[in-house]
């Protein structure tokens, strides 16, 4: 290989710098088009920023403090502890309705079971009847 | 001709403008490509729902629900519930559901401002207990296998205490028992002030506020700048590995916020110098917890390098339930479940989980 040829294959460093300044403006590019396209992409740039890759939702940050009046603040904490009354009876609810499962589930097993002694039980009704009136049902 | 020791600075300088472009197109890569957006990775239906919790059970490749031996995975209410089922070839409880068990979990949601009034007994007497009242309906199994992680170990061991007879086997991730014990998430809120949180009039403590006691245990997450410094140094690791330490953060950092009234009794029964767990003075509403109720087989694992929950505190169960098999495994707190070297765990679970199945 002639010195020429490898001046031509190996850039010069202004050359490179070149390079680098145009791929520079490509990266730009690409960020300046993910943000008009993709709404998520200032979310997670904004995690970024916050050495944080976290996906789909914003780094959790401490909320501002709410300037609510101290009459709303009463009325949201009385809500509230309605609205945690209503969980716990929902819990209870759900208690009774899963005992009521349970016992329908018994019930059904037992009317279930039967059926195979069923049979026996009336045959041994039958024979008692039998004994006492004196009459022998005949075998077949 | 050019001075060599400036061309040997313009080179240098050339060098770290392409370094500095690379990982800014790999952070746009990996910005920009699918994210782990908070859902399991398994297919599961939803079986039952309580305010913000649901129960899924894992489905089949067909769909279908698995049949085998019943296992519900509990996870630690304040952080997502996916950490047990976070990618497809990385769950642990996909893992456990593959091995022919059928694998419910437990997903406790986001609590809202009510919740801040939820105490230990609606956690433990009401959630928990009803999911495992509707684990052993479905299956048709009177007791199942409980796998607990982290403070869903907590509420877990406390079931046990209180309904020996409805689990059959109980698995321990990573569970602080000795509170006493110096380091770990306890002693931080501790040191953050939640001796100060009110369990009469409690507030739903932000996540912002828990992902801070987090970052205290971490060094260099403690700050802006050392988490920023942290993510730019790892940006020159290969994209795919960046999608994995996304997926992760997703979860480290999706704290979710918690009952000031739970906050409050856990730090009060089993914080540092409270301790009830290991007095044998633990309650769970009115009723006392006697750790010598919990006669089922227990596997306790804690993990070498743990920040949140120290292996000496995990460890102590020996001398709350003696009979329990003891494991330390190399790794960190989340590592040892979802990390690239979980699968130990997960196949320590299932030989636990298996032994003496009939």
């Amino acid at each position: 290989m002639s010195e020429s040829d490898a001046s031509k294959a190996e850039p010069t460093l202004v050359e490179r710098w070149l390079q680098d300044q145009q791929q520079w403006q490509r990266t730009l590019f690409t960020y300046l088009d993910s943000m008009m396209k993709n709404d998520e992409f200032l979310m997670h740039m904004g995690n970024a920023m916050r050495g944080s890759l976290l996906a789909g939702k914003p780094y959790p940050t401490t909320p501002p403090p709410a300037a609510a009046s101290a009459d709303d603040a009463a009325t949201a904490d009385r809500l509230e502890k309605v609205l945690y009354a209503l969980h716990q009876l929902q819990g209870q609810m759900q208690d009774v309705l899963m005992t009521l499962d349970e016992i329908r589930a018994g019930a059904k097993a037992t009317r279930l079971k039967p059926d195979s002694t069923k049979k026996p039980a009336r045959r041994a009704r039958a024979a008692a009847g039998a004994r006492k009136t004196g009459n022998r049902r005949p075998r077949s | 001709m050019t001075d060599p020791g400036v061309e040997r600075e313009l080179e240098a300088m050339l060098a770290r403008s392409e370094q500095t472009r690379a990982r800014l197109d790999r952070l746009h890569d990996v910005l920009t490509s699918g994210g782990h957006y908070g859902t399991g990775a398994t297919p599961a239906a939803v079986v039952h729902q309580e305010n913000k919790l649901r129960l899924l059970r894992l489905l089949d490749e067909s769909g279908q629900p698995r049949t085998g031996p019943p296992v519900l995975f509990v996870p630690a209410p304040v952080s997502r519930y996916f950490i047990v089922d976070l990618l497809p070839d990385r769950s642990f409880a996909g893992h456990v559901a593959r091995a022919g068990f059928d694998v419910f979990i437990i997903d406790f949601g986001t609590p809202g401002g009510e919740d801040r009034f939820a105490d230990l007994e609606y956690y433990v007497d009401g959630l928990l207990r009803r999911s495992v009242r509707k684990v052993s309906a479905i299956t048709g199994q009177t007791s199942i296998n409980i796998v607990g992680y982290c403070l869903g170990g907590t509420l877990s061991l406390l079931y046990a205490a209180m309904y020996p007879s409805t689990v059959s086997r109980l698995v321990l991730l990573t569970t602080m028992i000795d509170g006493d014990t110096r380091g770990g998430i306890a002693w931080v809120a501790h040191q953050m002030g939640l001796a100060g949180e009110s369990y009469e009039n409690p507030r739903l403590v932000p996540a912002a506020e828990i992902k801070s006691w987090f970052e205290m245990l971490a060094p260099g997450s403690n700050s802006l700048i050392g988490r920023v410094n942290d993510l730019w140094e790892r940006l020159d690791e290969p994209v795919d590995r960046l999608r994995d330490v996304r997926t992760m953060a997703t979860w480290v950092d999706d704290v979710v916020a918690a009952p000031g009234r739970l906050l409050a009794e856990l730090y009060q029964q089993f914080g540092p110098g409270r301790n009830r767990l290991m007095a044998g003075t633990a309650t769970v509403g009115s009723r006392s917890i006697d750790c010598a109720e919990v006669t089922m087989p227990v596997l306790s694992v804690s993990a070498a390098k743990d920040l949140i929950a120290p292996a000496d505190g995990v460890d102590a169960i020996r001398s709350l339930v003696p009979h329990a098999e003891v494991m330390r495994l190399p790794g960190g707190h989340v590592g040892i479940v979802a990390g690239r070297t979980a699968l130990a765990l997960w196949q320590r679970t299932v030989e636990f989980l298996m032994r003496n199945v009939k």
